[in-house]
């Protein structure tokens, strides 16, 4: 099985290293159907409440983008969110979260109404991101409105939107439940042009 | 052997046809890419500092100041209702500690029994890890300088260094699944006056402690710490040796804090106290119980991740 494993990964590894090694003027490259890729993409999530403000962010998200077919996928390790109170981060990994169980939340999609000339504009583009949003081990169908900046060849995605932590079965006690915002604001922005 | 060269053809060859992949497949690519990291820090291998008494393989944070409060009721044995439920006849000790890099932590405490300062360092020296330079054990060395400041009042001469006592710890543990973890802890207690002829100087031991969690803020946890050479106890004629120290009790996690309750038959709270002079036995009823609060405040908070 690990045998199995590993040849896969060799193979995708040596078939992502000739992607990396094509010519690299930026019109050829969405012609070819390159992938826009970043492994540091940038999540922020932020709860205000009266009495306390919590902040977290991670800028080790990774994401794909085919700017064909407009398919998308991000994948966010929740271990790499940093709290400004290390007991927070704690709690947020073993008790919210449960990091060890689901190390990773995802997104995977279809922009919606895609063209792929939408990508090819030299202006801001308004899209919204069609997908499955998983956080904690559950799915929920979500749309999610992004703002697309061109970018040497490719672009900067930026979103910012709500969810809410019962969504996805992620129990607040109640001893801290007025501490804790019903809507977390989420922001994010996956630079492609790196 | 040969459903292996298979294996890597067929995925060579569906990788050379990259726009054929579905959304799923991005994810997986996304995965494959991601790199295995060389080394992961295992995390709470235990909630606390402290499993009971004895020390857990976690420090503060970096950065983090921890206040911790120690409480041990008076013994049941002890005239427990006459002395409102233990209450009036119970031990405290306060401590601060601060971490100022990951690996170490400083701190001070006060406890009540014979009004004992104690100074303390705990440093990690490995760290459990996963990946493919991981390591299976986190291992911390802890060490205290005790002193007792009660008033003499024998009448005789005495040397201040009669009241310092000190104890050396390594912490060996390991996180075996997401519920159980086990620490073994050798120790060594040196005392520069022992009471009587005969007792050790330096006491060993070797600490066993644990926690199997019911549920994601419960956890049950139990430490035992055996002697190897236990120094003498009680009157002439019916001498015995002082016990080991048997502690039972959970974990349990409100959202802020930790809150340790538990019931042990180790009256005192410093280390050298607890680990070898430890009188109370559970079968006659001399169990005490306890708990530790811990508060941590931050002193200095990390630099959090900035999008490019």
């Amino acid at each position: 099985m690990s045998l199995l494993r590993s040849a896969l990964v060799l193979a995708m590894a040596s078939s992502t290293a000739m992607f990396a090694q094509m010519p690299s003027v930026s019109s050829v490259k969405a012609a070819t159907g390159e992938k826009w890729q970043t492994r540091k993409a940038y999540v922020r999530f932020f709860s205000t409440t009266p009495i306390e403000d919590i902040e977290a962010t991670n800028n080790q998200v990774s994401s794909v983008l085919d700017p064909l077919k407009g398919e998308f996928a991000f994948q966010v390790p929740i271990k790499a969110f940093v709290f400004e109170k290390a007991l927070m981060q704690e709690h947020f990994n073993e008790n919210y979260l449960e990091s060890g169980k689901f190390p990773n939340a995802t997104f995977t999609g279809k922009i919606v109404d895609f063209d792929p000339s939408k990508l090819t504009g030299s202006g801001e583009v308004k899209l919204v991101l069609r997908g499955k949003l998983n956080i904690h081990g559950q799915e929920r169908e979500m749309d999610i409105p992004v703002v697309l900046k061109p970018k040497a060849g490719k672009g900067i995605l930026e979103a910012n939107f709500k969810i809410k932590p019962e969504d996805f079965g992620i129990e607040i006690p109640s001893a801290v439940r007025n501490k804790i915002a019903k809507d977390i604001e989420v922001s994010v922005k996956a630079d492609y042009s790196a | 052997m040969s459903l292996r060269l298979a294996v890597l053809l067929l995925s060579v060859f569906f990788c050379g046809h990259g726009t054929l992949r579905a959304q799923d497949d991005l994810l997986s690519m996304l995965n494959d890419q991601v790199e295995v990291p060389e080394k992961e820090p295992v995390t709470a291998i235990f909630k606390g500092t402290k499993i009971i008494n004895g020390q857990s393989p976690e420090l503060p944070a970096p950065g983090v100041m921890q206040f911790m409060i120690l409480h041990r009721f008076g013994a049941f044995s002890d005239d427990f209702f006459y002395n409102f439920f233990g209450l009036d006849n119970a031990e405290i000790r306060l401590s601060l500690e601060y971490s100022p890099v990951h690996w170490l932590s400083v701190g001070g405490g006060r406890s009540s029994f014979q009004k004992t300062y104690d100074g303390f360092v705990k440093y990690r020296l490995m760290r459990q890890s996963t990946g493919t330079r991981g390591f299976p054990l986190s291992i911390v060395g802890y060490s205290t300088a005790n002193v007792q400041t009660l008033r003499w009042q024998d009448g005789l001469p005495h040397n201040e260094s009669e009241r310092w006592t000190y104890s050396h710890q390594l912490v060996l543990a390991r996180k075996f699944s997401e519920r159980f973890s086990l620490a073994v802890t050798p120790s060594l207690v040196h005392f520069n006056v022992v009471e009587r002829s005969g007792d050790p100087n330096d006491v060993l031991a070797i600490g066993f402690g644990g926690r199997f969690k019911i549920n994601r803020r419960l956890s049950f946890n139990a430490e035992y710490f055996p002697q190897l050479n236990p120094a003498q106890y009680g009157p002439e004629g019916e001498r015995e040796t002082y016990q080991n120290s048997l502690s039972l009790g959970f974990d349990i996690e409100t959202g802020g804090h930790v809150f340790q309750l538990f019931f042990t038959n180790s009256r005192g709270l410093n280390d050298p106290s607890w680990m070898a002079r430890t009188p109370g036995e559970w079968g006659q009823g001399d169990v005490y119980f306890g708990f530790n609060i811990s508060r941590v405040f931050t002193v200095k908070a990390p630099d959090l991740p900035k999008s490019e």
